[in-house]
């Protein structure tokens, strides 16, 4: 009964799940030819295949590993609700890792699937508020958000949740956590010129982390 | 050409584009609440899931609002609102946007070189070059997860069919008696690899940030994510040892204000 609730379940959040994210795109990818019929300019399509040579390259290869990495770890109906609302690595994938930290669940099981759906979309709709809200109220918030005094605050946005979330790993996990944070220090010490490619020096570090996250888990199971 | 770029015209089709999507996550949250419920989960389990998600989204989502307001003196609000609300990352957007405004002629990017050619040019190639994501779930999810699941799960997709037909609870037994597979510790290691990757950089970028090895580079992160490690092990102390459960909702949210107030003190 459970099971073919579940099998159905996720066959309906894959079906409105492609289907809104087909949607989405095409919004996404018409919007800027509407806004250019009405400015009176459509795209210069010979300047945005340019462009994508120079920039969307790298960007195509970072969408490529982020899928990789992070659909098993936001399930399907998250999955497909993160990568339409975006803002991934600052803000949904520790978003729900803490929501499934709190619930307790386990990658991999209808619970987690769950928990992580209402998380990204909680998450994503929170953003859209405040965002709508900051729009709205963006001239008598001007001052106070780009004011000197809170500036170094919102700087260091990233540092404070990493701190946060690292403690809440790092405790149960410290043996793990020693040799990816050694390892990646010395890394950026030596190589100071990878500081600007953190995002893309993620997947060396999972990588040495998993690998030795393996070794542990055959000992403790034969 | 700001006034343009600001018209109602532009927020209006921006805006539609964001309600839909506010739409769709509403849409999402429901059912797997429903769900949730309908297997028997912890009515309360779900709604601080959901709670902690949100406290947890807020200061991120100012941080958010920041880049909006950044990108709007060039680009005019309703766009970078579209922009960072669906599919952007406050750390692509800008970047993007400079270098596609290079591409179509002007010298930086800047309002006072802005045309409707420009503009629209601008926004195709923001949107095109962060829509992979959607392709790939669009074509891939499914798949993907289902030969995820069938690797790791093996032995705990055969406990649940063995108890297809008796009750559920008896299937999440089955579960625990087998142990959890590799692919959770997977994603714990894939996490604790991700924030060691940023940490590592904050050190990395105090000791030879500014010139090598001389411990000359920005401090203020790495106390920052100390701070806030601190005030985390506070809540954790008081949620664990003091049983003051309902403060785990807001332990990250709370850690991460402190971490970054302590910020403003260390100018």
């Amino acid at each position: 009964m459970k099971n073919a609730y579940l099998e159905n379940y996720d066959k309906t959040t894959h079906r409105i799940g492609r289907a809104v994210s087909a949607l989405t795109l095409i919004l996404l990818v018409g919007a800027p030819f509407v806004i250019g019929s009405y400015l009176g300019a459509l795209p210069d399509l010979g300047a945005v295949a340019r462009g994508f040579l120079s920039v969307g390259l790298i960007w195509t290869i970072s969408s490529v590993v982020e899928f990789l990495v992070y659909t098993p770890m936001l399930g399907a109906g998250g999955g497909y609700l993160a990568f339409i609302t975006g803002n991934l690595i600052n803000m949904k994938i520790p978003c729900a890792m803490n929501a499934r930290e709190i619930a307790g669940t386990k990658s991999g099981t209808p619970e987690n699937e769950i928990i992580s759906t209402l998380s990204i979309a909680a998450s994503s709709l929170t953003t859209i508020v405040i965002l709508a809200a900051g729009v709205l109220l963006l001239v008598p918030l001007q001052p106070i958000l780009q004011s000197q005094t809170l500036q170094p605050a919102f700087a260091n946005v990233v540092p404070a949740l990493f701190g946060a979330m690292g403690y809440q790993y790092f405790r149960k996990n410290i043996r793990l956590a020693c040799v990816p944070l050694i390892t990646m220090s010395i890394l950026f010490i030596l190589v100071p010129a990878l500081i600007s490619q953190t995002s893309i020096m993620i997947i060396p570090s999972g990588a040495l982390t998993i690998a030795l996250a393996y070794v542990i888990y055959r000992r403790q199971h034969g | 050409m700001i006034v343009q770029l600001n018209s109602s015209t532009l927020y209006l089709i921006c805006g539609g584009i964001i309600a839909f999507v506010a739409l769709v996550c509403v849409v999402f949250m429901v059912r797997a609440f429903r769900a949730g419920i309908a297997i028997g989960m912890d009515r309360a389990k779900l709604v601080r899931a959901l709670t902690s998600s949100v406290t947890f989204s807020i200061l991120p989502s100012v941080g958010i609002l920041l880049g909006v307001i950044a990108l709007s003196g060039s680009l005019g609000t309703p766009w970078p609102w579209l922009r960072l609300s669906v599919i952007g990352a406050l750390h692509y957007e800008t970047q993007v946007a400079q270098a596609a405004a290079e591409q179509v002629g002007l010298s930086s990017l800047n309002v006072q070189e802005m045309t409707p050619a420009a503009f629209s040019t601008i926004a195709l190639l923001m949107s095109i070059c962060i829509m992979w994501g959607m392709i790939l779930s669009f074509f891939f999810n499914k798949a993907y997860l289902k030969k995820l699941q069938g690797k790791q799960a093996a032995p705990i997709a055969e406990s649940t069919q063995d108890t297809a037909t008796s009750d559920g609870a008896a299937g999440e037994t089955g579960k625990k008696e087998k142990g959890p597979g590799f692919g959770d510790s997977a994603m714990t290691a894939m996490f604790i690899g991700l924030v060691s990757a940023y940490i590592g950089s904050y050190i990395g970028s105090f000791v030879s940030g500014e010139e090598f090895l001389t411990f000359r580079g920005d401090l203020t992160p790495i106390i920052v994510a100390a701070v806030s490690a601190l005030v985390m092990a506070g809540f954790t102390y008081l949620s664990e040892k003091k049983h003051m459960v309902w403060l785990e909702s807001f332990s990250i949210a709370g850690s991460m204000l402190v971490g970054m107030l302590a910020a403003i003190f260390l100018r």
